[in-house]
């Protein structure tokens, strides 16, 4: 079982930090023991949500990422900046939103 | 202890709550806000449900403290190399030893050791050799109903629309399908298959176990031979053949609840399912005393003229005296009957709607 309580990622040694802040909606939070905001010590948008107590919620079995789970990285759609594998930079904040569809 | 009822509905979990004489109900929640909670169950304390969001997948979550709290299962799902991703979870049922099962679709079924910690894929139903003989239903191909037999805790059934009833007598290792007699009226050149059957509900008596009873998309079935063949129980009473959920008197083998929905006669050639709201626009309960060989309607203090929709895990009993019936809507009613179908109270009203309706203890 997840409580939700899962550590921040922490920085190799010798390797310069990038810090970066995650947050999520609603329902995500209670599913992350009632958080939604981390820092991150991150290279990547995709190192960054597998980092996250509801990486589950997040990728299915595959790990893939579901089709309705959109990434923003200051604003912008991360699949506009090489998606999972596309880097962060320090201080950037990245943004889960489910998918709004549908009436 | 109290009488209480688990309400899953299409967003979140309530709990009822009754007084002994179950006939005043409080509502409690929702639980699990934002999830379409297909399932829950009491074992031993916990709460377990069967909870899916459409963005965010399919889920097992457990509360040991009645609701307030929630964990969710980890590394639920298939293996990475099989060909299935796990679509929705669909039925907990708590099994002997503390062991917990889950159905869920597209026709797959977990068994979990550690309190719903950690849940297994049981391959040997998922690759049935049948398989490729499967069909989903309306509402995905989807592992609704297992059971046990009480008399040995190696014998165990589940069905899966529409794939019809299997039967394991090795405790999961191995499985047959227990289809003999049911009809698949929707596959005129061979309405009699081997597997594909569109099973609603399959219950297992706990007092005798070899019957069990089944309400299929083509009929109402019992069987007294622990599913080797199915008698279909038609043009007796009931005024359709159609319907979801199923229920059963405990102590009773003879004593079943039915809702029958649409129009549809089996033995005049009609298939059901078109019209999936109750039969005539009439909220029917129908019961037999009889073992299904007649039918009557049991229905005072439900709302005569009424078009509701009753899903498979929609309808329950409990296990005292005189036993209890319960049933919910989609239009966010629960009713209950605290004396086997004599008379009706309408415990909630203006939930969402209701997917799933199961006894607890509180």
């Amino acid at each position: 079982m997840d409580r939700g309580g899962a550590p921040l990622a922490r920085g190799a040694l010798g390797r310069s930090r990038r810090v970066v802040t995650v947050l999520l909606p609603g329902l995500l939070a209670d599913q992350a023991g009632g958080r939604k905001e981390f820092e991150l010590d991150a290279p990547t948008v995709g190192a960054a949500l597998r980092a996250l107590p509801v990486r589950d919620l997040l990728f299915d079995e595959r790990d893939e990422l579901r089709p309705l789970v959109n990434v923003y990285v200051d604003g912008m759609d991360a699949r506009e900046r090489g998606g999972l594998e596309g880097e962060l930079l320090d201080g950037e904040t990245v943004r889960v939103v489910a998918a709004v569809a549908g009436g | 202890m109290s009488p209480a009822i688990l309400v899953g509905t299409r967003k979140g979990l309530f709990v009822l709550k009754g007084d002994e004489g179950r006939r005043d109900w409080e509502v409690e929640g929702p639980h699990l806000s934002g999830w379409d909670v297909f399932h829950a169950a009491k074992d031993d304390g916990s709460i377990f449900a069967a909870a899916n969001h459409a963005v965010y997948g399919a889920t097992v979550q457990r509360s040991d403290d009645g609701g307030k709290t929630w964990e969710r299962s980890e590394g639920l799902g298939m293996p990475e190399d099989h060909e299935l991703t796990l679509e929705k979870t669909w039925h907990v049922e708590p099994g002997s030893d503390g062991t917990l099962w889950l159905g869920g679709a597209p026709g797959v079924l977990f068994r979990s050791s550690d309190r719903g910690e950690s849940w297994d894929p049981v391959l040997s139903l998922i690759d049935h050799p049948t398989r490729e003989r499967w069909n989903p239903g309306a509402g995905g191909m989807c592992t609704h109903s297992i059971q046990f037999d009480p008399e040995n805790d190696q014998t165990m059934y589940v069905g899966i629309s529409a794939a019809g009833v299997f039967r394991s007598e090795d405790g999961g290792e191995s499985w047959t399908p227990a289809n003999k007699g049911t009809a698949a009226d929707f596959m005129p050149d061979d309405p009699f298959p081997e597997v594909g059957q569109c099973v609603h509900k399959v219950l297992v008596h706990p007092a005798k176990p070899e019957r069990l009873w089944q309400q299929n998309h083509c009929g109402v079935y019992r069987s007294d031979n622990r599913g080797e063949s199915w008698e279909r129980l038609e043009d007796n009473g009931l005024p359709s053949s159609f319907g979801f959920p199923i229920a059963i008197h405990h102590r009773d083998p003879d004593m079943a609840f039915v809702i029958p929905e649409d129009s549809a006669r089996g033995s005049a050639g009609e298939v059901g399912g078109g019209d999936r709201v109750t039969t005539g626009g009439r909220l029917g309960v129908y019961r037999t005393q009889d073992g299904g060989g007649s039918w009557e309607l049991a229905s005072n203090g439900l709302p005569e003229r009424a078009w509701v929709e009753v899903l498979r895990e929609g309808m329950a009993s409990d296990r005292l005296d005189p036993v209890g019936i319960y049933f919910g809507t989609k239009s966010g009613s629960v009713f209950v009957s605290p004396n086997e179908g004599n008379e009706w109270i309408e415990a909630a009203r203006h939930l969402p709607a209701v997917l799933s309706v199961e006894v607890a203890e509180w």
